[in-house]
């Protein structure tokens, strides 16, 4: 019988060594589980609660867990300070061999920096956005940290497998990203859960250029529509990405010709305007047409939806020549360390610095409320995961969600702009 | 603590909309502490809602309920929630939900049955939710049988500790 993409991955790790097919439940053999800062008090409290005394007791293959402390590095409080030594210890005492410990960075970027994931695998990571790994054709997904003290003693897991999305993307190429605006529009047009419990398989006349920055983009994003795995064919592109990444041998897998799917969309790139979420849901979104002249106080680029060489390189190509406009705080967080120095190396920090943005250490915090917050009545318009009530701390600040050409525009001009209006040769 | 299945539920509803995200349910990076927690969960959409849930009232919502970032709802539970039932959940906070054994069902279409403050009874067995106001019901999906087998033992990390016994003794 043909298969999706999830249907093979879940019939290949299938401990029942059955075909799975959509709505079944299935127990499956996890090839990677990426394990951030739950990897502390989280997971030993758990073990307390469920009758450990003396926490985790083993963890099933040190070799298959990727333990990263990546929203607080550098430690932003004592507390949390307190915690990554926790993490240290734990580490050791499990023997856990890959542990990115003094390194600020967002886990999944440096997942994908170190080659810790391939295709046709299906790893698991306790943050929602371990999904972005869809864009090397892995199976990533987001589990909970309940879900994952369970994977760190057996390496399996349940899933219920999913139904599957087509979502063709056709269109020219471009000399910008567009990774954003194609995720929003399709938010806004479809609702923000239209791919719900599902498995969405991108395809389309658009995707063979798309780079991989711009298809981590859209498989991170898969979860802000309600996606359990994000794919993205295995192509020239992601093999080249992986090549002296990983020496592991890896299968990629592909939906049969006649796969069945709960739903195809087509959208047409060249036909969308650019776009924005306005406060404060993912998807309540417009084009930025409907709210130019909205003055903003900050702008951000950075997480691991747009932190990356592309998003950043597009902002300092368009900033060059020109000024961050005064009073707004214009942030970049690169993505990871391995992102930070391939930006600094290519001169673009130095020409956002000049035109007045501020650069920040790379990690999450960007994207929550522990750098940069907001004030009552402020406005944010940020390149970066969420746009909820209270996410970068008022809850009563505004904030606008938008790909970086349309950031960096808003920063310049110091209020929400159609970046066409700011920037020539789009 | 386990999620009694077998128990019929009845309380008073808090009714809230499509797409209530985790972040308003679990402001943990404002509120660290459990205590904190319950005195702002939810109150982006009901600033009203920490100060007057009572035990045993059940909170009823739209489709996509706890969207957004993986945080599990303990702080319902420990605000006196007795059950959440929503027209669907989003996979991460239904997994957190199922993993720590906290009470939550899907019903399509209860938000058309019930208003705020109304009076609802759940019951798990015969698959039916009932407003006593009116009397309409609405059919509730069931879980697996393995899904069920989590929620009785309170949670999976209980139910590894178990298989984890099992496997050593």
């Amino acid at each position: 019988m043909s298969q999706t993409i999830a249907e093979k991955l879940l019939t290949r790790n299938n401990l029942a060594q059955a075909p799975a097919h959509a709505g079944d439940i299935v127990e499956a053999r996890i090839d990677g589980a990426m394990c951030h800062y739950h990897a502390s008090e989280p997971m030993r409290d758990l073990a307390l609660q469920a009758g450990f005394k003396d926490g985790l007791p083993r963890v099933w293959d040190p070799d298959k867990i990727f333990v990263l402390v990546d929203h607080h590095q550098p430690a932003l409080s004592q507390k949390l300070a307190d915690e990554n030594a926790v993490i240290r210890e734990e580490v050791n005492r499990l023997g856990i061999r890959c542990f990115h410990d003094a390194e600020p960075g967002i886990s999944h970027q440096m997942m994908a920096d170190y080659g810790l994931m391939r295709p046709g695998e299906l790893v698991v990571g306790n943050d929602s956005h371990t999904i972005s790994y869809g864009a090397l054709n892995s199976g990533g997904t987001g589990i909970t940290r309940a879900d994952m003290f369970y994977v760190l003693l057996f390496g399996e897991l349940w899933f219920q497998v999913p139904h599957s999305i087509k979502v063709v993307l056709n269109g020219r190429q471009r000399n910008y990203p567009i990774a954003k605006d194609i995720i929003l529009y399709l938010a806004g047009e479809y609702g923000d859960d239209f791919a719900g419990n599902m498995s969405i398989e991108y395809s389309g006349s658009l995707v063979p250029g798309l780079s991989i920055d711009s298809r981590m983009c859209l498989s991170a994003h898969g979860v802000e529509v309600g996606a359990k795995f994000a794919f993205f064919p295995c192509d020239e592109k992601t093999r080249a990405f992986l090549n002296g990444r990983t020496d592991k041998p890896y299968e990629a897998l592909a939906a049969d010709a006649d796969a069945s799917y709960e739903k195809t969309i087509v959208l047409d790139v060249d036909e969308m305007p650019f776009v924005v979420a306005k406060p404060h849901q993912f998807g309540n979104v417009g084009p930025v047409d409907d709210v130019t002249g909205t003055r903003i106080n900050q702008a951000q680029i950075g997480s691991c939806a747009n932190g990356r060489f592309e998003d950043i390189e597009i902002a300092a190509r368009m900033i060059k020549g020109r000024k961050v406009a005064k009073g707004v705080r214009f942030i970049i967080s690169p993505a990871s360390q391995m992102v930070y120095l391939q930006c600094l190396k290519a001169g673009l920090i130095e020409q956002l610095v000049e035109a007045g943005a501020q650069v920040v250490t790379p990690g999450c915090g960007v994207c929550q409320p522990r750098v940069g917050f907001l004030s009552d009545g402020e406005v944010c318009i940020t390149a970066t995961t969420r746009n909820f009530k209270g996410r970068k701390g008022s809850m009563k600040a505004d904030i606008y969600l938008g790909g970086p050409l349309t950031v960096t525009a808003a920063a310049v001009a110091g209020e929400i702009v159609n970046p066409k209006q700011v920037f020539d040769g789009l | 603590m386990g999620f009694d299945l077998t128990r019929v539920v009845r309380g008073r509803v808090w009714k809230f909309g499509d797409s209530v995200e985790s972040d308003a349910i679990n402001p943990y990076y404002q509120y660290p502490t459990m205590d904190e927690l319950k005195q702002h969960t939810m109150e982006a959409y009901r600033p009203e809602f920490p100060q007057q849930v009572k035990p045993g009232d059940i909170l009823v919502a739209g489709r996509n309920f706890g969207c957004g970032s993986s945080r599990p709802g303990l702080v319902l539970r420990e605000v006196g929630i007795a059950l959440i039932i929503a027209e669907s959940v989003s996979r991460l906070f239904l997994r957190n939900s199922i993993s720590r054994a906290i009470p939550i069902l899907m019903a399509p279409g209860i938000t058309s049955i019930v208003e705020d403050g109304d009076e609802l009874e759940v019951d798990y067995p015969q698959a039916i939710a009932r407003s006593i106001a009116t009397g309409k019901t609405i059919t509730l999906r069931k879980f697996p049988p393995l899904i069920e087998q989590i929620f009785a033992c309170g949670g999976l990390p209980e139910f590894a500790r178990q298989r984890y016994l099992a496997e050593t003794r």
